[in-house]
């Protein structure tokens, strides 16, 4: 497994953003909630999950849960590609800590972006849930959705999704009795 | 070292001796005569007694003054002068709870009386005075005590003599020996040659000492003074007095006006137990009660004395008690050593108690830091092994084979330390039963077995709370009024039993009451009416029964305030499922109903099996397996024939959608949870393997049939099996998979 | 079984009879709920008669019977006064003439 981690200065970081691909589009998330970007190497799945949960990696003695954000963006489980990496984040969703992992299908570099330069998100248009993009920007020439990440890894969304459970295979590959 | 630390440990052990005090209470034979209550009266008394003086050390008023009225009425009962009944009882268990809020009170910061509570101690102090007040010895009539300081009643002194005298008097401390009568010698004739020397203004008989009738050997003797002599006679005249009996006697002098040191050595040396400042002080004659009381009084007014001056290598509670020290050297009266050595005997006493449980307390926040530990080193050193093999090494792996063994020993040891015995929980509830079954106007008895059940600690904090509701609803609605028992054929008194044992790898619980039990029909009509059952279905009994834990279930015609706030079974069952556990009743109406609550015996560390479905490894609890088999199935069935018994079985591969084709040689994992037995059908089976279950997220906590996580020696994350969740899909239906309802996509 | 006990207690009280008159003491105690001691001809009371006396009046508290002593004569006022016994044993009359 191959580790990078983000080292946190001592300089005001809010307005350092990792830039990661999903598909052909870009995304960002503050650098604060970035712990580390680690290559992905399959994860143990767990039954019973609903789809955006990819599984559980072991990082360094501790059981992660994975996210599929492609899955959770309601595109489809996603594909691994030679650049999939799993970015470890950490959230406060009103319960506590959580440490989660977000599968993505790229990683990028990272990069500064000014509240100035930050737009709302548009009221439509946008091809994945409106309370889950914490605003636009524009980064080099090309727009980058800024995720509001407490609601993407919302453990309490997560587990209602569960209890009305999507099984991890597509019925048609389901194993018969 | 300060204020706060000696505060803390005056709070856990005020807590500890009110536990007592409330076990004691519960536990007193009210048919007895007062001879045989007395080991437990006298355990009451004790309580409160050593509560009041700790008390006093720290100028809790409030406290010292409350718990010298139940200390005088215990006193009383003690002598015979009170007679303890059903109703004191419940008075003094009041005063005890009543002194538990003061004790959170202080936890909270307050060191005084709170407004809010002290209308409630007021009642109870003139309860408490009442029932004092009758006396029922006319023939003993007791002078008025002062409130702050009280004799012992058996050291008898004269009136108080608020003289300024008293230091001018010698004071004189006679212990003699238990032989003095065998060897010849009378006491009490030399005390009469001692008055010769001069005249004895004050005379205290100690008889502490003197036993039982059945104890005492008329032969021996058990008697000390303490007297205050007032003379003109030197030290050594004095001594020679009780030249004779110098071997036989344990004489202790301080002169007039004499030095410290000596009030000191005379504290330190007295035996009686237990030592409590002010009574010493006034008992060697170093202060009058007078002076005592005007001191006390004083010192609420007076803010806390920076620290004086001890004894290096004191215990933490010397600076607290200065403020009453400080006062009364700042009055002039007595000097802080003597203060603090009086503090001394009172820690020591303290320890010596602590000393007798041979036990230790230990931070539970260092007790999980060595469990993870412990965990690490077993994934450590599991990994250890894999590598070992991998090389095909015989010394290394006979080095990882003995790390392993050591291992697993130090893993052993470590959890037994988290181990609780569940009897604590269960002697909580004699209060709680105690107290309902008044306030329900019942005759309800608790009967407890299984007491020495260990389970990990935490199970055993989060138990309490669904336990004391299954009691509550048993009392409440299981055991009838008595007419209604007694019409019945059943003895008027009601039991709840508590009992708790291990089975197959999980301790079960179980709350028993000899009720009327579950009612069927009522059951089944209200879950028809509200919708939960399909009047069409036919149920069996125990499915009829097992409704009750259906949300928004009660059939109580009135909801009464204990069990019928909405804090229903179906809260208790979600509280026991939360912890990995699994609940059941079972019922005979007219006779009373039985509730069995299993729980997984430890948390934290697992002997488990390992089993692949294609990629996926999965941990199963290795004692739940009975055996391994072949997979064979009954043709189309979904059971298989093992030695002329039907085994169902749930094929994990279907029930956890995992992609792929089976092996062609599946085998079948025998499970055994409780009473249901199935099998569990898997590609491979891979062996045993120890490890450390890893909590999953709480993004999982709806995955039903996953208990928890665990990392193998490879590295891979292995998902461990609920067992007991798995087979609850074949318990009650016959068929085996998929036994979870069909998912939506 | 009477209601009241009658001891008569004379001569010396003292070491050498303290066992005896233990015995003595606790059965009479026993053997009705109140006993009287008549201490009239108590010549001689020591440590050990002192202590008999202390005994049975404790055990007649602790087991809710009633222990009267009468009659005190001069050598137990003697003993009682000193050492300040007049309230443990509880007795209405103690003065002598």
């Amino acid at each position: 497994m191959n580790l990078a981690t983000i080292q946190h200065g001592a300089e005001p970081l809010s307005t350092q953003y990792l830039t990661f691909l999903l598909g052909e589009e870009r995304f960002a998330v503050g650098i604060l909630h970035v712990k580390e970007i680690i290559e992905y190497a399959g994860t143990a799945t767990v039954p019973m999950m609903p789809d955006c949960v990819r599984g559980v990696i072991n990082l360094r003695g501790a059981v992660v849960p994975v996210i599929d954000l492609s899955a959770r963006f309601g595109r489809g489980v996603a594909a691994i590609g030679k650049r999939t990496s799993i970015i470890i984040a950490e959230i406060d969703d009103g319960e506590g800590k959580q440490v989660l992992g977000m599968m993505v299908d790229a990683v990028n570099e990272v990069v500064e972006i000014e509240p100035a330069d930050i737009e709302a998100a548009p009221p439509f248009g946008a091809r994945i849930r409106a309370d889950f993009i914490a605003g636009i920007a524009k980064c080099q020439g090309r727009f980058v959705i800024l995720l509001a990440l407490e609601r993407v890894l919302s453990t309490g969304e997560v587990v209602e999704l569960s209890r009305h459970a999507v099984p991890l295979a597509t019925a048609s590959s389901r194993a018969g009795p | 070292m300060n204020l706060d630390q000696a505060l803390q440990t005056f709070i856990t052990e005020s807590r500890e001796l009110l536990a007592d005090m409330e076990h004691a209470l519960l536990n007193i034979d009210l048919s007895q005569d007062l001879g045989d209550q007395g080991e437990a009266i006298n355990a009451i008394f004790r309580a409160a007694h050593t509560i009041k003086g700790s008390a006093g050390l720290f100028s809790l008023d409030h406290m010292v003054a409350f718990t010298h009225v139940v200390e005088s009425l215990l006193d009383a009962v003690r002598d015979g002068r009170a007679v303890i009944d059903d109703d004191m009882v419940a008075l003094l268990l009041a005063c005890c709870d009543h002194l538990s809020s003061m004790t959170d009170g202080l936890a909270a910061g307050q060191y005084e009386a709170d407004p809010d509570t002290a209308p409630e101690g007021e009642r109870l102090l003139q309860q408490l005075r009442r029932r004092m007040g009758a006396g029922d010895d006319p023939a003993q009539s007791l002078a008025e005590q002062s409130l702050t300081v009280r004799p012992e009643p058996d050291v008898e002194r004269m009136g108080q003599e608020a003289s300024n005298g008293d230091s001018d008097y010698w004071h004189i401390s006679l212990r003699f020996g238990a032989g003095v009568l065998q060897n010849g010698m009378d006491p009490i004739a030399f005390l009469r040659y001692l008055a010769r020397l001069g005249r004895i203004a004050g005379m205290a008989t100690v008889a502490d000492a003197l036993p039982t009738a059945d104890e005492m050997d008329a032969e021996l003797c058990y008697l000390g003074f303490e007297i205050a002599f007032e003379s003109t006679a030197d030290r050594a005249a004095i001594l020679g007095v009780f030249e004779f009996v110098q071997d036989d006697c344990e004489i202790r002098l301080v002169a007039p006006r004499g030095k410290v040191s000596e009030y000191v050595e005379l504290i330190r040396a007295l035996p009686e137990n237990p030592a409590r400042l002010g009574e010493m002080l006034v008992q060697c004659g170093s202060v009058t009660a007078a002076e005592l009381a005007a001191a006390l009084a004083q010192q609420s007014q007076q803010s806390l004395h920076p620290e004086v001056q001890g004894e290096a290598g004191a215990h933490q509670t010397q600076e607290a008690p200065q403020r009453l020290g400080s006062i009364l050297v700042a009055a002039g009266q007595v000097a802080p050593v003597v203060v603090e050595a009086a503090l001394t005997r009172q820690k020591q006493v303290v320890e010596q108690k602590a000393q007798e449980n041979r036990s230790i307390r230990v931070d539970s926040d260092k007790l999980d830091r060595l469990i993870d530990l412990v965990g690490e080193l077993i994934i450590a050193g599991a990994r250890t092994s894999v590598i070992g093999q991998r090389l095909h090494n015989a010394e290394l792996l006979e080095a990882t084979s003995t790390v392993s063994n050591l291992v697993e020993q130090v893993r052993d040891a470590a959890l037994e330390l988290r181990m609780v015995k569940i009897g604590a929980t269960f002697n909580r509830f004699q209060r709680v039963v105690h107290d309902v079954a008044r306030e329900l106007g019942k005759d309800i008895g608790l009967a407890v077995d299984g007491e020495d059940a260990e389970l990990d600690k935490t199970v055993v904090e989060k138990i309490g709370d669904p336990l004391m509701h299954l009691v509550r609803n048993a009392m409440d609605h299981g055991i009838e009024p008595a007419a209604v028992r007694v019409a019945a054929g059943k003895p008027a008194r009601g039991m709840i039993t508590l009992n708790a044992f291990h089975e197959s790898g999980s301790i079960v619980i179980e709350v028993s009451d000899d009720g009327g039990g579950l009612r069927k029909e009522k059951i089944l009509a209200k879950a028809i009416e509200r919708g939960l059952v399909d009047p069409e279905r036919k149920l069996t009994d125990a499915e009829i029964h097992n409704l009750i834990f259906e949300a928004g279930f009660s059939t109580a015609e009135t909801i009464t305030n204990l069990s019928g706030r909405g804090v229903g079974m179906d809260v208790v069952k979600r509280n026991i499922t939360a912890l990995r556990g699994s609940v059941d009743v079972r019922s005979v109406e007219g006779q009373g109903a039985t509730v069995t609550v299993r729980l997984p015996l430890t948390l934290a560390i697992i002997d488990g099996f390992l089993v692949q479905v294609g990629s996926s490894v999965f941990v199963i609890p290795l004692d739940t397996i009975e055996e391994c088999i072949e997979f064979a199935a009954e043709p189309g069935q979904d059971y298989s024939n093992l030695r002329g018994q039907v085994l169902p079985f749930i094929r994990l591969r279907a029930l956890f959608h995992i992609a792929g084709a089976p092996t062609r040689r599946e085998s079948i994992v025998v499970l055994r949870f409780g009473k249901v037995r199935a099998g569990l059908v898997v590609d491979t089976l891979l062996g045993e393997f120890q490890t450390v279950i890893k909590p999953l997220s709480p993004i999982f906590s709806e995955v039903r049939c996953i208990s928890g996580s665990t990392i193998l020696g490879s590295g891979d994350v292995a998902l461990i099996l609920d067992v007991g969740a798995l087979l609850q899909a074949v318990d009650g239906r016959g068929a085996a998979a998929p036994a979870l309802p069909a998912l939506a996509v | 079984m009477s209601d009241i006990g009658h001891l008569a207690w004379g001569g010396e009280i003292n070491i050498y009879r303290a066992a005896d008159l233990k015995l003595e003491v606790l059965q009479a105690l026993r053997a009705a709920p109140v006993l009287e001691i008549d201490l009239a001809g108590v010549t001689e009371l020591d440590t050990a008669g002192l202590q008999v006396l202390m005994l049975a009046k404790r055990t007649a508290t602790i087991e809710q019977r009633e222990l009267r002593l009468r009659n005190h004569s001069p050598a137990v006022v003697d003993v009682v006064e000193m050492l300040n016994l007049g309230a443990f044993f509880g007795d209405a009359v103690l003065i002598h003439s």
